[in-house]
């Protein structure tokens, strides 16, 4: 625990001490996809469903938050709610008629990245709305009240760095609620046996949609954000890769944890930055570090760790 | 229209065994030996430029170079199973992230010795059979004709032989297989050797056809994995159906609905169909 909060606090405290603008950015993207990879795990490493569709919600939410700020005029902050239930109606829909259905492991994650591919085409096809594969230009900032200047936009890595920081915690926190509360012990009951959680007179199918409901619009966030952040938006959002990107650094920082994404997310988007070499090679060793991980650690670098540390105590 | 919808059958028809050769692979894979390869289409595009260069660069007639094309997919493929795949049986998870892991290594692997630039065979079999008003291609007929018979063979070889108890067998139980004398280890070399062999050959024969890239297998093995769950995993008839399936709908549906939604229409009929029939269509429940 203590471990966790210095982590925290390390973290607060980097940019003082650091004045890296490129170690900066790679955090702020470490911290958006930390954000989709932790609520991928409440999804699957906690709920035990293997979702795919947190790519439709990223590129659905990033449009959308865009789209009602230019269209609606809403500043950012109130065009991110919108998008939040809208994803929210989306994971319900999907949802529903998936755990309808009893969908499990394989079958779930294959029609869930379905309708995340047909989402994927609406957006790409759609080209009065979304300007189709050129995509689109995002050009406002996100603002906030800042004592004594009023209302500021957010620029430059410093202030982006604790926006996205913050959003990280936030998102942290509020899983980590719902998993200390009965809703966690559902979803711990229905990922280690279905069939002996319904037997307990848990409702499987209502906290199968909770968490990915929950899971979803804490997500949508993270697509707003990473919009705003790059200045650009285009169908590649919702493509199968993020998918498994997310899936990669989960599977990497370790399943089941609320630190274990936000370390593989700082692995994988740090890793290929790290390494000088050519395009190409990269990619080679990039794959050949995803294998090696997961072959030599099967539980991640977290778990892998945790255990480790709790051997050595005992 | 009639002739433009028995066109697009036809041709989806073609276009669909492609699919059923790469789904037969995920078939066999993971419905005997429990494996998620989710790199076939990696395999694919092995066994396509291994055709390209032998035939192109080599000097090979195209019938020569198709052998050792399937050859050396199938030694990729024993490389991967070897060293990566056999470690993650029974784990579908662990077997998809060493599938990406394994297309990112092959797919850059594959820019580094032909760049991304398209590369394209002559024509192997120039001329097209007319039926009706109808022009079907002959190279088209000469590969559907081959998946069809090695689809067909597959199935005959694996519920007529001892071979193929044995597989189901393995499928069912691998331990009491075992002990009944089936050497497991061995079996599940031969399985992977096979299904990646199969996925080369379905490459080479797209070579023959169509422009190679180094990203070409990613479409390819997403179509066959559709493919595999609409026949149902674990069967090798539905394997073939289910691709052709794919291929009819997904060419009927982009002339009758807007193009653009192509791949769609093909999820959309697979997400009714595991709705309904969990199991897929030609699968046990």
């Amino acid at each position: 625990m203590t471990g966790q909060a210095l982590l925290w606090g390390a973290l607060y405290a980097l940019p003082l001490l650091v004045r890296s603008d490129f170690l900066l950015t790679i955090f702020i993207f470490t911290f958006i996809y930390g954000i989709l990879a932790v609520t991928f795990d409440l999804i699957f490493g906690f709920t035990g469903q293997l979702s795919m569709f947190h790519p439709a919600i990223f590129g659905v939410s990033a449009y959308m938050t865009h789209l009602l700020a230019v269209h609606a005029g809403l500043p950012f902050w109130a065009a991110t709610l919108p998008s939040a239930a809208a994803s929210v109606v989306l994971a319900v829909v999907v949802g529903s008629i998936c755990f309808k259905f009893r969908l499990k492991t394989f079958y779930f994650a294959v029609v869930t990245l379905a309708f995340s591919e047909m989402i994927r085409l609406v957006v790409m096809n759609w080209n009065s709305v979304t300007n189709g594969t050129l995509g689109l230009v995002v050009a406002g900032k996100p603002t906030m009240y800042w004592p004594g200047s009023g209302v500021v936009p957010i620029k430059g890595p410093v202030a982006w760095y604790y926006l996205t920081l913050v959003c990280l915690s936030v998102t942290v926190l509020i899983c980590s609620r719902c998993l200390r509360s009965w809703m966690g012990r559902c979803f711990g009951a229905i990922r280690l046996n279905e069939d002996l959680a319904r037997t307990l007179g848990i409702n499987v199918f209502r906290y199968k949609l909770l968490s990915f409901a929950i899971g979803n619009a804490l997500a949508s966030f993270a697509g707003g954000l990473y919009g705003y952040y790059t200045g650009y938006i285009d169908p590649g959002y919702l493509g199968i890769n993020q998918s498994m990107e997310v899936l990669a650094m989960v599977l990497l920082g370790g399943q089941g944890t609320l630190i274990g994404p936000i370390v593989g997310s700082l692995v994988l988007t740090g890793l290929p930055h790290a390494i000088d070499l050519r395009a190409e090679l990269r990619a080679v060793l990039y794959g050949a570090i995803l294998i090696f991980t997961i072959l030599v650690m099967p539980r991640g670098i977290v778990g892998t760790l945790s255990a480790w540390r709790s051997r050595r105590v005992s | 229209m009639t002739q433009l919808v028995l066109g697009q059958v036809l041709n989806g028809a073609i276009i669909g065994a492609m699919y059923g050769i790469i789904a037969l692979g995920i078939t066999l894979t993971f419905g005997i030996t429990g494996i998620v390869n989710f790199a076939l289409g990696e395999f694919m595009m092995i066994g396509a430029y291994a055709t390209y260069a032998l035939a192109e660069r080599g000097g090979l007639p195209y019938p020569v170079a198709v052998v050792p094309g399937c050859l050396v997919a199938a030694a990729a493929g024993y490389l991967s199973n070897k060293a990566f795949f056999r470690f993650t049986r029974n784990n579908l998870v662990n077997g998809l992230l060493v599938s990406i892991g394994l297309i990112s290594i092959f797919e850059s692997a594959a820019m580094l010795l032909w760049t991304a630039t398209p590369v394209e065979m002559h024509f192997v079999l120039p001329g097209a059979l007319r039926v009706g008003d109808i022009g079907l291609p002959k190279m088209k007929l000469v590969v559907f004709a081959v998946i069809v018979v090695v689809i067909v063979a597959t199935y005959l070889g694996l519920a007529r032989t001892w071979l193929g108890r044995a597989a189901f067998a393995y499928a069912q139980n691998p331990e009491a297989a075992m002990l009944m004398g089936v050497h497991t280890p061995r079996l599940e070399t031969a399985v992977m050797l096979y299904s990646t062999g199969l996925a080369g050959l379905g490459g080479a024969l797209y070579a023959s056809l169509y422009s190679l890239e180094p990203a070409m297998g990613g479409v390819y093995v997403l179509k066959g994995m559709e493919a595999a769950i609409l026949g149902g995993i674990g069967s090798l008839m539905g394997s073939l159906w289910g691709g052709v399936i794919l291929g009819v709908i997904e060419g009927v549906g982009s002339i009758l609905l807007p193009t653009a939604f192509r791949d769609a229409y093909g999820l959309a009929v697979l997400v009714a169909i595991l709705l309904f029939r969990p199991a897929g269509l030609f699968g046990d429940e």
